[in-house]
C-alpha cells in the first residue's frame, strides 16, 4: 500500500527570518523608498544590458543562419530575458513568441519555418538596435507575429 | 529604512549570465542582503551552498553543465544537502508551460518571470516571509506544498481512493 504522504508544518522548519523580524522585512520590501533604490540600480545597468542584447541578437542571426536551432533558441531565450529589463519592451515580446514557436516545433521533431524564422529575425534586429523605442511599433509587431505563431502552431496541432 | 531586517541574511544566486547575476546581486543588496554568493551553474552552486549555508537561493532554470532543475533536486533530495528547506526563487525566462511545471515539481519556491521586475522580486520574497508553505514528503515528490489553496471549504463529496484520513503531520 502507498504510504501517505506527510506534510512537514512551516512551524518545524527554519524560516527565512524569526518572527519579530517579519513585520519589518515586509515594511522594507513594500517601501517607496526601497523601490526607488532599486529603480535606480536598473537604471544604472540599462546600457550594459542593451548591449548584451545586441551582442546575442548578432549571435542568433548567425545560428538561424546555420539552422542550428537548440543555440537559435537558446540566443532568443537569453535576449527574451534581458531585452525587457533593458528597456526593450517589445524586443523581449518578439523574442519570447519566437521561443514559444521553436519550443513547439523542436519539441515536436518538426523544422522551423524559413519564413517565420526570418520574419521574427528581423523584427527582432530592427527593434533592438533601434534608438527610439517609440518609433519601432514593435508592439504591433509583437502582436502580428504572436499571432502569426498561434495560427501556425494551430495548424501543426491539426496536421 | 531597508537592511535591518535582511542584514543578516545569506543569499545564494546561481545564474549563468553575468549581467543578470549581477543585477540580482544588486537588487538584493538594496534590501539589505549584503553576504550574496553567486555561482553560475547548478553544481558550483550546490558546492557553494555546502561552504555558505545560505539562507535563500535565487536560481536560473537553463543553464550548463548541470541545470536549475537539477540543481533544485540536489538541495531538496541530496543526504549532503545542508538545508533542504531552504526557500527557493527559480528566475527564468521559460515561460512555456511544461518548464513552468517541471520547476514545480523539482520543488521550486516560487518561480519569478523574466524580464526582472524588481517589485516582483521583492514580492516573491515577501510571500516566503509571510506565508511560508508546508513541505510535502510523499513518494517521488518532497518540496513546498505545490496546493496554492487549502481546499478548506470543500465538504465533499471524497470519492478518490487516496481520499484518506490518515494524513500524517508533524
Amino acid at each position: 500500500m502507498t504510504k501517505p504522504p506527510e506534510f512537514i508544518a512551516p512551524e518545524n522548519y527554519k524560516p527565512l527570518l524569526p518572527k519579530n523580524q517579519q513585520k519589518a522585512a515586509l515594511a522594507a520590501l513594500r517601501s517607496s523608498a526601497t523601490l526607488a533604490k532599486a529603480s535606480r540600480v536598473i537604471a544604472q545597468k540599462t546600457a550594459a544590458l542593451r548591449g548584451a542584447v545586441l551582442d546575442l541578437v548578432t549571435q542568433m542571426e548567425a545560428f538561424t543562419k546555420s539552422g542550428d536551432w537548440p543555440a537559435a533558441f537558446a540566443a532568443a531565450h537569453e535576449i527574451r530575458g534581458l531585452a525587457g529589463t533593458a528597456g526593450l519592451s517589445a524586443t523581449g515580446r518578439i523574442a519570447n513568441g519566437f521561443c514559444h514557436y521553436l519550443d513547439a516545433l523542436l519539441r515536436a521533431g518538426a523544422q522551423p519555418d524559413a519564413a517565420i524564422v526570418q520574419l521574427h529575425v528581423d523584427a527582432i534586429t530592427r527593434s533592438a538596435r533601434t534608438e527610439d523605442e517609440t518609433a519601432r511599433h514593435g508592439d504591433a509587431v509583437a502582436d502580428e507575429l504572436a499571432a502569426l505563431v498561434a495560427r501556425r502552431l494551430a495548424e501543426l496541432r491539426n496536421g | 529604512m531597508s537592511g535591518g531586517a535582511f542584514e543578516h541574511l545569506k543569499a545564494l544566486i546561481v545564474e549563468d549570465n553575468p549581467h543578470m547575476r549581477e543585477l540580482l546581486c544588486s537588487l538584493l543588496r538594496a534590501i539589505g542582503i549584503t553576504a550574496v554568493h553567486e555561482a553560475t551553474d547548478g553544481d558550483g552552486a550546490f558546492r557553494l551552498m555546502r561552504e555558505t549555508q545560505p539562507d535563500l537561493i535565487l536560481t536560473d532554470l537553463s543553464m550548463t553543465p548541470v541545470d536549475g532543475l537539477a540543481f533544485v533536486r540536489e538541495v531538496r533530495h541530496s543526504s549532503d544537502s545542508p538545508n533542504p528547506y531552504i526557500p527557493i526563487i527559480m528566475v527564468t525566462g521559460h515561460t512555456e508551460r511544461h518548464r513552468i511545471e517541471a520547476a514545480r515539481d523539482a520543488g521550486v519556491t516560487e518561480v519569478l518571470a523574466k524580464p526582472i521586475a524588481a517589485s516582483n522580486l521583492f514580492q516573491r520574497i515577501a510571500e516566503i516571509v509571510q506565508r511560508p508553505r508546508s513541505f510535502v514528503k510523499c513518494a517521488g515528490y518532497f518540496g513546498p506544498d505545490r496546493r496554492r489553496q487549502s481546499g478548506g471549504g470543500y465538504t465533499g463529496p471524497y470519492r478518490r481512493r487516496e481520499d484518506s484520513d490518515d494524513i500524517a503531520i508533524r
